[in-house]
């Protein structure tokens, strides 16, 4: 399902810096690192590692080569971080970011806010293919769905997780999958592990 | 709000420097013009003795004004002849034809500042960005490039806002470009307009300084919004050889000539108009034609496409 | 021209909505073939077409006061039905502009529009009759109308409305009023780009339709608006038929017989026009939904036999994205009562003056 051809899904690609650019920030989700993967961060940052920095949320890796990371705890304290930067970021930074698809867009969402354009913003995903999915009828959000019906975090309705993707929300849509036929539930599998 | 061209009589004609001429114009019914947006521009019909001109020019008047639409002409020395028409034979009285505005550097409304540079005329856009940033309150700077004795011409055009700056080329006054650029915020928008020369030094300074290209604005002048240059084409099933004036389409000669051709859009994209093109090299414009079937160039679409050379032959 | 109003009629409950004769008369039918596919049918929205509800450039029928009703029921309901970007001031205005001048001088028995002046900082008083409005307030002043200027006129209008920002060479939904549309979220898509909001549509994607229409809207020039038709079917005459509400509607769906058909199944037809604003630079797209139940379509010989033909060879694909595949069948049922398989005439004029 990560490969469905829906105009409205994001492509993701690896994490390659932008030499044009004034200075680079990378943020990470740890837990999804897999074994390697910062050395491979390492080397391709190693050009324009005298202006990188590195935000590592999660767990507290060393991450030899990509200059002194700073540690936060969860993506919350990453929004926080860049709505108070003091400095601000100027037209020519950068935003790398790597991690579980709402990961990324819970990032990109506050990095729009401070200014970034989607020209500054590079996406790469990790780990597991979980969704957020954002119920069209409640309005509330479902996180960590696996399967391809889920039941409403908000409104206990069973959503039918399409492909659509709004990058707004960070999220998938999910409409309610028995409306026309109250009851009558598809077998629930796992297809987003 | 419905139209595409319209009639417009000089109400006003005032040199305001040499070689520089400002024109107030209005509906010559005395009617309502459509109202234009900050960065638009106008393409007039200028009609000489000789020949006829269609030159484009930003309006200078006020984003939305409906009574009149205001342009400042630089008289251009080796131009096609446009400019010179309005500094020497337009007077207050005569009637000129005029499309509806079109807009192809608007400022991008997402921005969290607007950044302009001019370079001496290219003003003329950033005069109705001015006022439409007034008006919303947006953030903005003005860098205006001219030369010394040009900034008391431009002067009183950009009221006393402390958001521009004049610099011209003497020590302690010209724009260091790459520091501007360096400087700028993240949700900042580059606009530029000038010589040739300066857009492409901006432009290349703001990839130095890591601008992303969806952040930089050239205004791009002089590209024809239709027309080109005259050419013949053969409809041979209708056995008719046609003259395709440079200021109308080959569907509008085909019209014109009382041969049906099937069309929709009229603007390059629905494909109903595509013809089978038996001889010839088209200059391809249109939206719907494939890379590959333009390679093959057995097909065209009359309605925008002319001919790159020579006489076209067409199976109609 | 005086439009005799059907105050009362409902969109929900009772469903009272009906249409007159002359309404069925001047409906929009989409099929000028026997066979139905995506194509980029975009043409300049003249003044002249098929039908007169391409006179005006935009319609009000004997449903106008209904619709409005229906809209602020659900937006009472569900308030993110409108949503506007920040940045889209400027496109509001230009939307009330462009619908208090077109609807004031082209129906000025039931609205009238006096402007002190045109410019930003004027004072205009805009008169709805029908739904009993006087409003005077400053143009360009958001403050002076009890809501921002996007809400205010739209729910003075019928069908739905999104507004298109153009930046880097795209469209961006960043504006829209939408309470009777066919299974799309307005708070779901908001803000997104032109092929991502068309991404859920089948078919279309692989035959570049959206690339070439994205190409030339960029293009679209003030004072020369385009139009497309657009269908769907719906349960009932329904407006809010929103994927929000789809828990009230969906077994509708279920409903459907094929002797209820003719009365259920409403064919919904959307009169798409773009326009170019003025200020903003913004694309306006209004959305015009005209409802005809199959009871009503049958009473037109042609239309009846070509919608038959139509949805008897429609893709499965696309059976499927309309939401069709229920009810289908029963419809195809009814409507085979209806065709004869004569030969039909291309295009979609009705090709009677009275009703069977």
């Amino acid at each position: 399902m990560l490969h469905s051809d829906i105009k409205s899904r994001p492509t993701y690609r690896a994490l390659e810096p932008d030499l044009a650019a004034a200075g680079h920030l990378l943020v990470i989700e740890a837990a999804t690192l897999q074994p390697g993967g910062l050395a491979g961060l390492a080397d391709a940052f190693a050009p324009v590692v005298a202006n990188l920095h590195t935000w590592l949320v999660g767990e507290a890796l060393a991450a030899p080569g990509l200059g002194k990371p700073w540690h936060l705890p969860a993506v919350a304290d990453v929004v926080d971080a860049l709505a108070c930067a003091t400095r601000g970021y100027g037209i020519g930074d950068r935003l790398y970011v790597q991690g579980t698809e709402p990961f990324l867009w819970s990032v990109a969402t506050a990095a729009a806010i401070v200014g970034f354009g989607p020209g500054q913003l590079q996406l790469c995903h990790a780990g597991s293919l979980q969704r957020r999915v954002w119920c069209t009828h409640c309005h509330g959000v479902t996180e960590q769905v696996t399967t391809n019906v889920v039941p409403c975090a908000g409104c206990g309705r069973h959503l039918l997780v399409r492909d659509h993707f709004s990058r707004r929300l960070g999220a998938f849509m999910g409409v309610m999958v028995d409306a026309e036929a109250p009851g009558e539930i598809p077998a629930i599998e796992e297809v987003f592990a | 709000m419905i139209g595409d061209t319209l009639l417009l009589q000089v109400a006003a004609v005032t040199d305001i420097a040499p070689g520089l001429r400002h024109l107030r114009l209005v509906a010559a019914d005395g009617g309502k013009l459509p109202p234009a947006a900050a960065g638009a521009h106008v393409q007039f019909v200028l009609e000489g003795a000789a020949r006829t001109w269609r030159n484009a020019y930003s309006l200078v008047s006020r984003p939305g004004a409906r009574d009149a639409w205001e342009i400042i002409v630089r008289r251009v020395p080796a131009s096609r002849g446009g400019s010179a028409f309005i500094h020497e034979q337009l007077e207050v009285g005569d009637r000129l034809l005029a499309g509806w505005p079109g807009n192809l550097f608007a400022p991008v409304r997402i921005a969290r500042h607007h950044l302009m540079i001019a370079g001496g005329i290219g003003i003329t856009p950033f005069l109705s960005y001015l006022a439409e940033f007034g008006f919303t309150g947006a953030g903005h700077a003005l860098h205006v490039c001219c030369r010394e004795s040009e900034k008391d011409v431009f002067a009183p055009w950009l009221g006393s806002s402390p958001a521009v700056a004049f610099h011209w080329d003497a020590d302690g006054h010209r724009l260091d470009i790459p520091a501007l650029l360096a400087s700028q915020p993240a949700g900042t928008h580059l606009y530029v307009c000038g010589p040739a020369a300066m857009n492409d030094e901006v432009m290349a300074a703001a990839a130095v300084a890591g601008w992303p290209a969806s952040h930089v604005h050239c205004e791009h002048f002089g590209s024809a919004l239709f027309g080109g240059e005259a050419f013949r084409a053969f409809l041979v099933r209708s056995g008719i050889e046609l003259e395709v004036a440079e200021d109308e389409s080959l569907l509008d000669a085909i019209e014109r000539a009382g041969v049906a051709a099937p069309c929709l859009c009229r603007g390059g994209a629905c494909g109903v108009c595509v013809t089978p093109l038996l001889e010839g090299e088209a200059e391809h414009r249109d939206h719907f034609l494939s890379a590959d079937e333009r390679a093959a160039g057995r097909l065209i679409m009359p309605c925008v496409s002319r001919a790159r050379a020579g006489r076209l032959v067409l199976d109609l | 021209m005086s439009i005799a109003f059907k105050p009362e009629e409902t969109f929900r409950g009772d469903y009272s909505y009906r249409n007159s004769d002359a309404a069925i008369l001047r409906f929009p039918f989409p099929f000028p073939e026997d066979k139905y596919m995506y194509s980029v049918n975009i043409e300049p929205h003249v003044r002249s077409g098929p039908s007169d509800v391409f006179i005006r450039p935009f319609d009000v029928d004997e449903h106008y006061i209904a619709e409005c009703r229906d809209r602020a029921i659900t937006l009472e309901r569900d308030p993110g039905r409108c949503q506007v970007l920040p940045h889209m001031m400027l496109a509001q205005w230009d939307t009330l502009e462009l619908l208090m001048e077109n609807l004031s001088a082209d129906y000025p028995e039931h609205f009238s529009l006096t402007k002190e002046g045109d410019d930003f900082g004027s004072r205009w008083t805009w008169t709805n009759r029908p739904l009993g409005i006087e409003q005077s307030f400053i143009f360009g002043d958001a403050a002076t109308l009890p809501c921002e200027p996007f809400e205010y006129i739209t729910r003075q209008a019928q069908g739905d409305f999104a507004i298109c920002d153009q930046r880097d060479d795209n469209l961006y939904m960043d504006a829209g009023m939408v309470t009777s549309q066919a299974d799309w979220s307005l708070e779901f898509d908001v803000g997104m780009s032109f092929m991502e909001w068309h991404g859920p549509v089948p078919l279309a994607h692989q035959t570049g339709v959206f690339e070439r229409a994205l190409k030339y809207l960029l293009m679209l020039r003030l004072g020369q608006p385009v139009r497309r038709l657009n269908w769907t079917m719906t349960i009932n005459p329904r407006l809010d038929t929103s994927p929000e509400s789809f828990p009230e509607w969906g077994t509708d769906r279920a409903s459907v017989t094929p002797d209820n058909a003719g009365s259920k199944v409403h064919l919904r037809v959307e009169l798409q026009t773009l326009w170019r604003l003025p200020r903003s630079n913004a694309i306006l797209f209004p959305i015009r939904c005209y409802l005809a139940s199959l009871d009503d379509l049958a009473r037109v010989p042609k239309w009846g036999a070509r919608l038959h033909r139509v949805l008897s060879s429609l893709p499965p694909q696309l059976v499927e994205y309309k939401g069709l595949t229920r009810y289908l069948p029963a419809a195809l049922a009814w409507l085979s009562r209806h065709d004869d398989g004569a030969e039909l005439p291309i295009g979609t004029e009705a090709g009677v003056d009275t009703l069977t």
